[in-house]
């Protein structure tokens, strides 16, 4: 401990000595709501943290040629053209601590729901570079979700990137919660990334997973709609960074990711105030790598750890094919997506089946589940395309092949019915598909 | 921290002067430096580079290979290379490179003669277009848009209708077949898929028949831009240098000209529509017009195209599609329906669908079952409000036929066997067009649909 003590005092005097301490100054001159352009900082290095009219903090996001780009992350108070910025010498980065599992925090190290820091920070890099291919491996080992709507049709990998889709009040936030609920007990951690929810929505979200007894094993990472758009479009990257920390520990790690249709709003505004050049719908050209670099952070990697995101994208109208969504479909290795019309005839969870896909399929299932997906899968797709041809058919005058066929399906697709936390193991989801098919998968 | 003493470079060309995400502006000292020069600095020990892609006066634009953060105003900047370039000797066969020709499969580095990324593009006297057909085994394939040997075949979709499946199906039929050596460039897509379509060459021991080149979506732009050059450097050496047939698989091309408008956007040049860079037309000319086949050698090559949120007539899919030889477009409408691979027959096509060039028995096929499926369009319409019972003898016959053909044009995939349970079966052309001929002609009319979906050949099917 004396060593200790003695080194920080020398290593301080050292930094003294040698000018370290002596941090540049810049000064505003314009403000543009979260966007500041300073002057004079010559020496600031890109994405430095900065401190700004002594009380509020931000990040270089652009060097020019005369003045230096600083998108705020807290604000403290007033900012007038003129005030003093503070360059630091250090990198923008998360704070975070071990202890935070259990609770709800802000990539500031701030307890959201107590307004008290975390006690043990440490720093960390909000994003590191992507893992390198050659150091992933497959992704063969379930995640299991308690749905069997998912784990027989859909299922879902450690390591897979299967993103949750459907319009307002469909159910995305339920199956997300519910495939975490179902993770008690197997050695997963779990991070919740609430994006610009309301207060009210978060402290839901964290009560039921509490009452639930799963927030023993969940860290929620919120950034609210009243913390600034930088640090919106900054937290699910600070919340891979701490998945990323985990999985490198050889640890699962489920993230959702709730969500990226206003991630990706937010990475507009600031994208357009800071007058890059827009394109489709007015997104900037790299919103596509904005999102696939973010997603790409889910894996396999070799030293056995893992990295599952369940990303949530809200849609309009039922259109999966508007620009974000089709960007995100293209990134994920699957989509379970939810329809309005699906929940309006009571069937719950509301999946659209014929529009779900999974990409990895029965490669992250085991034995009788693999077999029985494909057999249940096949059956009532090809249910649910006879149905609508034959919708206004007269049933009495079909052949009995094709009757029996359209029941069959009818009963399938009640038995993919479930209620919310009711989460089925592997077994009885089998025990249920060998009672409706009356045999032994 | 003193100048780093095996530094390549002796004298700085010049100084950082602004810096943002993919755009690095270097003041130059007055020593000229020119397009595609690679420049470099040293950030803490490591040496960060950048490729010019403007000069005005004293101002260089470069944009940066690797991550900016960290970078600052006054470093100074040295020259590195004349321009990107990847050793290459027939040691680049089972290897995997990166985007900018790096070895990244932990195995020693390449040694052999250099060539620059941005070869010479073909004169029209060297190029040539005979070339035999060349038959994949997937029954929609072969019998809508047949291929031949030096073809361009596209294959386009939207987002998660199978692109990277009958790709992957395509390196399995053609690949395994065929003794020619590959190379396999990814762009922008999966990183997992590209582990995973490493670890499958190697296990089946086809590895060592392909070059692999990645540069997929975690990385930037820069590497996603560049992949594309480096992956077709590799297969020009093996037409030109070693004379061989060379089978290129490009997945996935759009990605290219989407990082091409992410660069064209941070260097803060105008854009066109949909925020495409203005230089589009080139430079997808830039890659197409190399991909082409000499005396010497092919490149027989097939390339995914992603259509941004399901527009065909987006601005960079209709410029590729310029440049194709053949197309296979993917339809959601028909994967919704579990139809794999869920092609759209309307759509799908090649320059072998020619009289003289596939006989007179596949062409009057193709068109015989295209009426009936237009047809069948029209009839799912009348049913849905009169119900089936309504139609005529001759519609109802088409409707039942056509569903049939529906179902018989689904192919269980050798890739897909983990997904569908069922194994995959490689089809010959004669077989498709008997079974199509019978399903026309209605020697199968009392056969129940079902019966044709996800099979191999019908009238030669096992018992």
């Amino acid at each position: 401990m004396g060593n200790y003590v003695e080194e920080l005092v020398t290593n301080k005097l050292n930094e003294i000595k040698s000018r370290n301490n002596e941090y540049e100054v810049g000064h505003i001159i314009s403000v543009r709501e979260y966007i500041l352009e300073v002057s004079g900082l010559e020496g600031a290095a890109f994405h430095e943290r900065v401190v700004v009219s002594g009380h509020s903090d931000g990040y270089v996001i652009a060097i020019r040629r005369s003045s230096v780009v600083v998108a705020l992350v807290q604000r403290r108070g007033s900012i007038y053209v003129g005030d003093e910025v503070i360059a630091t010498g250090k990198e923008f980065c998360l704070a975070y601590d071990d202890q935070a599992i259990g609770h709800v925090v802000n990539m500031n190290g701030e307890d959201v729901l107590t307004g008290k820091m975390l006690e043990h920070t440490e720093e960390m890099r909000i994003e590191n570079p992507t893992t390198p291919i050659m150091d992933r491996t497959s992704v063969n080992r379930p995640l299991e979700t308690g749905l069997s709507g998912i784990d027989l049709i859909y299922p879902i990998g450690r390591g897979q990137r299967q993103l949750i889709i459907g319009d307002k009040k469909t159910g995305k936030t339920q199956i997300a919660l519910d495939a975490i609920l179902n993770q008690k007990g197997k050695d997963v951690l779990c991070i919740y990334i609430a994006i610009g929810k309301t207060k009210k929505n978060v402290k839901e979200v964290y009560s039921e997973l509490n009452r639930k007894g799963a927030m023993k094993y969940t860290l929620i990472l919120t950034a609210l709609n009243d913390d600034l758009p930088p640090v919106l479009s900054l937290t699910p990257y600070a919340g891979l960074a701490i998945a990323e920390k985990y999985m490198l520990q050889g640890r699962d790690v489920l993230v959702v990711i709730d969500d990226l249709s206003r991630h990706a709003d937010c990475y507009r505004e600031i994208s357009l105030l800071t007058g890059k050049v827009p394109g489709r719908d007015a997104y900037p050209p790299d919103i596509f790598y904005t999102h696939s670099r973010l997603l790409e952070k889910g894996c396999q990697h070799k030293c056995g750890g893992s990295i599952t995101i369940l990303p949530i994208v809200e849609t309009r109208g039922g259109d999966i094919t508007d620009y974000i969504s089709t960007n995100i479909i293209s990134i994920t290795d699957g989509q379970i997506v939810l329809s309005k019309k699906s929940f309006d005839r009571g069937e719950k969870p509301a999946i659209n089946y014929g529009l779900s896909v999974s990409r990895l399929g029965g490669a992250v299932q085991t034995g009788p589940m693999k077999k029985l997906g494909a057999r249940v899968r096949r059956e009532l797709l090809s249910y649910l395309e006879t149905r609508e041809v034959y919708e206004l058919a007269n049933v009495d005058e079909m052949g009995k092949e094709l009757q029996d066929r359209l029941k069959q399906g009818a009963k399938l697709l009640k038995g993919l019915g479930q209620y919310k936390y009711s989460p089925l193991s592997q077994e009885e989801i089998i025990q249920k598909f060998e009672d409706i098919y009356g045999e032994k998968a | 921290m003193n100048q780093s003493e095996n530094a390549v470079h002796t004298e700085a060309v010049g100084k950082i002067i602004a810096v943002s995400d993919l755009n690095v502006t270097v003041l130059s000292t007055g020593e000229s430096v020119k397009n595609r020069e690679i420049l470099c600095a040293d950030l803490n020990g490591t040496q960060q580079l950048f490729e010019v892609s403007d000069v005005n006066a004293k101002l260089v634009s470069c944009i940066p290979l690797n991550s900016v953060v960290g970078l600052k105003k006054g470093l100074d900047v040295y020259k590195y290379s004349d321009s990107l370039d990847i050793s290459y000797n027939e040691n680049i066969l089972g290897r995997v490179f990166s985007s900018y020709g790096e070895p990244i499969d932990n195995l020693p580095p390449v040694e052999g003669e250099k060539r620059s990324v941005y070869a010479r593009n073909l004169s029209m006297s060297e190029i040539d277009i005979s070339g035999e057909p060349l038959w994949t085994g997937i029954k929609v394939l072969d019998f809508f848009a047949p291929m031949q040997k030096g073809y361009k075949m596209g294959l386009l979709g939207g987002a998660g209708v199978g692109k990277t499946v009958l790709i992957k199906e395509l390196i399995h039929n053609v690949y395994t077949s065929a003794s020619s050596n590959s190379v396999f460039v990814g762009v922008g897509e999966r990183s997992r898929e590209g582990k995973e379509l490493y670890d499958e060459m190697l296990e089946a021991d086809l590895l060592g028949k392909m070059g692999i080149v990645f540069g997929q979506m975690g990385e930037n732009s820069v590497a996603r831009n560049k992949a594309a050059f480096s992956g077709l450097t590799l297969a020009e050496y093996l037409r030109d240098e070693k004379k061989q047939d060379v089978l290129l698989f490009i997945d996935n091309i759009y990605r290219y000209v989407q990082a091409t408008s992410e660069i064209n956007a941070e260097l803060n040049r105008m854009p066109i529509e949909n925020g495409y860079p203005a230089t589009i037309e080139t430079d997808v000319s830039a890659v197409e017009e190399r991909i082409n086949s000499t005396q010497d050698g092919s490149i027989t090559s097939f390339q995914a195209i992603y259509i941004p949120a399901d527009d065909i007539t987006d601005e960079a899919v209709q410029v590729i599609q310029g440049h194709l030889d053949g197309q296979i477009v993917l339809d959601r409408k028909v994967a919704e329906k579990g139809i794999y691979p869920a092609i759209n027959v309307f759509q799908t096509t090649s320059g072998m669908i020619d009289v003289e060039k596939i006989g007179e028995k596949h062409y009057y096929l193709v068109n015989e079952v295209i009426r009936y499926m237009s047809r069948y369009e029209e009839l799912e319409e009348i049913i849905a409000v009169l119900g089936i019972e309504e139609l005529s003898q001759q519609d109802a016959e088409i409707f039942y036929r056509s569903r049939k053909l529906r179902n018989y044009f689904t192919q269980p995939m050798f890739v897909a066997e983990n997904f569908t349970g069922i194994p995959g079966e490689f089809v010959r052309i004669e077989d498709v067009l008997i079974d199509v001929e019978n399903i026309l002609s209605g020697v199968y009319d009392d056969v129940d649909e079902t019966a044709f979906s996800f099979i191999g050949s019908y009238h030669n099917r096992k018992a």
